[in-house]
């Protein structure tokens, strides 16, 4: 067998790439058609001989978890493992008894479904371990599987399967008609099989190609991330845009909102506000010149008054020793 | 027909352009390092990567403080007044161009070359004139008006951040050209003064008005390499303070708060030095010197300062050593431009200031990268924040050979220097001479 049992620990082999049409085929093949998704136990996860005819082709890693349960906690014990390709998985649940381990039943399901198995349940004190080993290949066997200890409560443990989520930016994107544009959709540590863009019109969801007009653009640099460039934005382009990232065992969305503004939507507050600045300086510079013309009449009137002064003062000639000085105002106040 | 008056105002208008040279600061410097919050969105646009973008306000400070010298050349010609106005049209226009932008060189054209001719030519003769209209209070003056940063970071980030999000990059560089036209109604509130000892006729040319003669003046030079080695290390932590608190293993918002510890005693100490420096208790050479000095400590305690854990830790060390150097940092400002009208007269004041910034942006332009190249070199700042320390230290060293900076142990010694506001050089007329035993006098008869 060509997985290592390291507990605990995924093994870092490699998944050939396989066409994920390829792969179902591939399991088809291998079991009765009428046992997918239906009612009662997958039946691969009971054959071992499968198992291995499985492992051996597709290199599949091995994914361990482990919940505790207590039997004091009325909390339901939960766990999410994020799983992104196609793994055999072992699922230990380990339950610590005050009374007699054999009393004790337990059961496998998934969401509702009882699974049957013949996986050793070994005690050893007080303690009750219960091992469910099953692979997971599509879609229809990602989910919830709880592990249930009939005591005198119920006990329960639950593992939920998920595909690896996509989490962008939820702040919208601003740009402006004419301008083009970049929508990124990233996947942490995670490579989908491919990505599909859609955009939403209302409620229905369009997807788009690399449409040869050049309008629509999608390459991406990275497996893990995906880019659509959208050039020549009008009005209509506003909305919702969703990516999709599919994965061999599901496919998970995220979306990001695009806002397509006209250029006049600034425009009225930068008017508003230059109007506002160069009013101020028109209002500065015109007090200035007020306040200096006030400045300046009194000092006419004075200046007046003397020439009005040395011309009776002209007479007396020796008295004429006022010195003539204009009143000296600093120009700062 | 103004008349000329027998002294500085020290007050009436002069707060008015305190508060015109505060809003000048704000739309300035405070928009500069507002500015990188849109450059994430911009490089996202132009798919290139962050460091590419970050280039755009290198390139703005870089012109800024570079192109200073013309900012004043051409006031001490036409006077700050319709300099000022000009500059803030012309970084209006950067903008505006720069939120039309087809490419990333679009925006080095129109925000860093376009913005920060606009900004050099309104930043130095407007803090220039600031100081022309205090004496006994320009300290504090000076100190008022660089808060103008610390506030406008605080305004204008989370406006600019309201903007993004509402018209995206392009409407928020739009409508900051509308914001930043707001230094032309600053520049015509800077009316025109006179003081005794302006030249009476303007410089004969372009060289004449840049000021380069004033080198010629020993003072001068000494304080030009001086603060040309301060500024190598000042302005590391403005770009490397926050890399460094998330190197030491401190948490994103920990990190947030040592550079918002930093920036508070900044500006605290903007204003305390400020005042204290008017009092004339210390001569102002000596005042800078120190708190240059102790600006370099404080860096290299913060390169010092060891690692923390990253749960345990909240920083409680490396908090102290910002704190230390927000302290001293702020008290260094002032200062600089403060000490001048002592070393060149308050005639020469406008264009020592333009010189003073371009001064300060041959140490801003190799710094960060130094300290940069360091990090990478040996793997965390502590080199690159000793190498500023000691950078800072020295540049305080050589601020001991100003006049009035050292003790000097003869009582009867006659003025080195005679009173700042008439010049070092120029002929004193009596009438003009105000009190002799004025507080920024650097005469120091003490042992």
């Amino acid at each position: 067998m060509f997985v290592h049992d390291v507990p605990k620990a995924k093994t870092t082999a490699a998944v050939p790439v396989l066409p994920h049409v390829g792969l179902v085929r591939w399991h088809r093949s291998l079991i009765d058609t009428k046992a997918l998704g239906e009612t009662g136990a997958s039946p691969v996860s009971n054959l071992p001989a499968r198992e291995e005819m499985l492992a051996g082709f597709a290199n599949l890693s091995l994914e361990s978890h482990n919940i505790s349960l207590t039997g004091q906690s009325s909390v339901a014990v939960e766990k999410n493992i994020t799983l992104e390709r196609p793994s055999i998985v072992e699922l230990t649940c380990l339950f610590t008894t005050s009374g007699d381990p054999s009393s004790v039943r337990v059961t496998w399901r998934k969401g509702d479904e009882l699974l049957e198995g013949d996986d050793p349940v070994s005690t050893a004190g007080g303690a009750l371990w219960a091992r469910y080993r099953f692979t997971i290949i599509n879609s229809q066997q990602m989910g919830s599987y709880s592990c249930f200890f009939q005591d005198e409560t119920e006990q329960r443990g639950t593992f939920n399967f998920k595909v690896p989520e996509l989490h962008g930016k939820n702040k919208p994107l601003v740009t402006y008609v004419g301008d083009s544009t970049v929508l990124i959709c990233k996947c942490q540590g995670c490579f989908p099989l491919n990505w599909t863009w859609y955009s939403s019109n209302g409620s229905a969801q369009v997807p788009l190609a690399g449409q040869t007009s050049g309008k629509y653009v999608i390459n991406g640099t990275h497996a893990n991330e995906t880019r659509l460039k959208i050039t020549q934005l009008s009005e209509e382009d506003q909305g919702a845009y969703r990516c999709r990232a599919l994965f061999h065992l599901g496919a998970s969305e995220d979306r990001v909102e695009l806002v397509v503004l006209s250029y006049l939507v600034p425009l009225k507050p930068f008017l508003a506000i230059a109007a506002e600045a160069l009013l101020l300086v028109a209002v500065i510079l015109l007090c200035e010149m007020y306040t200096q013309k006030k400045k300046e009449r009194p000092d006419d009137g004075k200046e007046f008054e003397q020439i009005e002064q040395l011309k009776s003062d002209d007479s007396n000639g020796i008295e004429n020793n006022v010195p003539r000085y204009r009143k000296t105002e600093s120009v700062g106040q | 027909m103004t008349p000329k008056p027998a002294r500085t105002p020290d007050g009436g208008w002069g707060w008015v352009v305190a508060a015109a040279a505060f809003v000048v600061n704000g739309l300035s410097y405070g928009l500069l390092r507002s500015l990188g919050l849109a450059l994430p969105d911009i490089a996202e646009h132009f798919d290139r990567a962050s460091q590419d973008t970050a280039w755009v306000s290198s390139l703005a400070l870089a012109v800024q403080q570079a192109a200073s010298p013309v900012g004043s050349a051409l006031s001490t010609r036409w006077g700050a007044r319709p300099v000022v106005m000009t500059g803030g049209l012309l970084t209006s226009l950067g903008f505006v161009f720069s939120a039309f932008a087809g490419s990333l060189l679009h925006l080095y054209l129109g925000l860093g070359v376009l913005a920060g001719s606009g900004w050099a030519l309104a930043f130095a003769p407007a803090l220039g004139t600031l100081s022309r209209y205090f004496s006994r209070r320009r300290v504090l003056a000076v100190g008022l008006a660089l808060t103008g940063n610390g506030a406008s970071s605080l305004l204008l980030a989370p406006a600019l951040q309201l903007l993004l999000d509402t018209f995206g990059w392009r409407g928020a560089l739009l409508l900051l050209g509308a914001i930043t036209l707001h230094l032309a109604p600053c520049g015509a509130l800077l009316r025109p003064l006179e003081l005794p000892g302006d030249p009476s006729v303007p410089p004969s040319g372009p060289l004449a008005a840049l000021g380069l003669g004033l080198f010629t003046r020993r003072a001068f030079s000494v304080f030009a390499l001086g603060t040309a080695l301060v500024g190598g290390g000042y302005f590391v932590p403005y770009v490397h303070l926050a890399p460094h608190a998330l190197d030491l293993g401190l948490g994103g918002y920990r990190a947030a708060l040592v550079v918002a510890a930093a920036a508070v005693a900044d500006a605290g100490a903007r204003l305390v030095c400020g005042w204290l420096a008017d009092q004339g208790w210390v001569p102002l050479p000596r005042l800078l010197a120190v708190s240059g000095a102790l600006t370099g400590l404080a860096l290299l305690a913060v390169g010092l300062v060891p690692g923390v854990g990253r749960e345990e830790g909240w920083g409680g060390s490396l908090l102290a050593a910002a704190g230390a150097y927000g302290l001293s940092a702020g008290s260094y400002a002032p200062l600089v431009f403060g000490v001048l009208p002592g070393l060149v007269g308050i005639a020469g004041v406008v264009q020592a200031t333009g010189l003073v910034m371009m001064l300060m942006s041959l140490g801003g332009l190799l710094g960060p990268p130094l300290s940069g190249f360091l990090r990478d070199e040996t793997g965390d700042f502590t080199a690159s924040f000793v190498a500023c320390g000691s950078l800072v230290l020295s540049g305080s060293l050589v601020y001991l050979g100003l006049p009035g900076a050292l003790p000097s142990c003869s009582p009867a010694s006659p003025p080195a220097t005679p009173p700042p506001e008439s010049g070092e050089l120029l002929p004193v007329p009596q009438v003009a001479l105000l009190s002799p035993g004025g507080p920024h006098s650097t005469l120091d008869t003490t042992c």
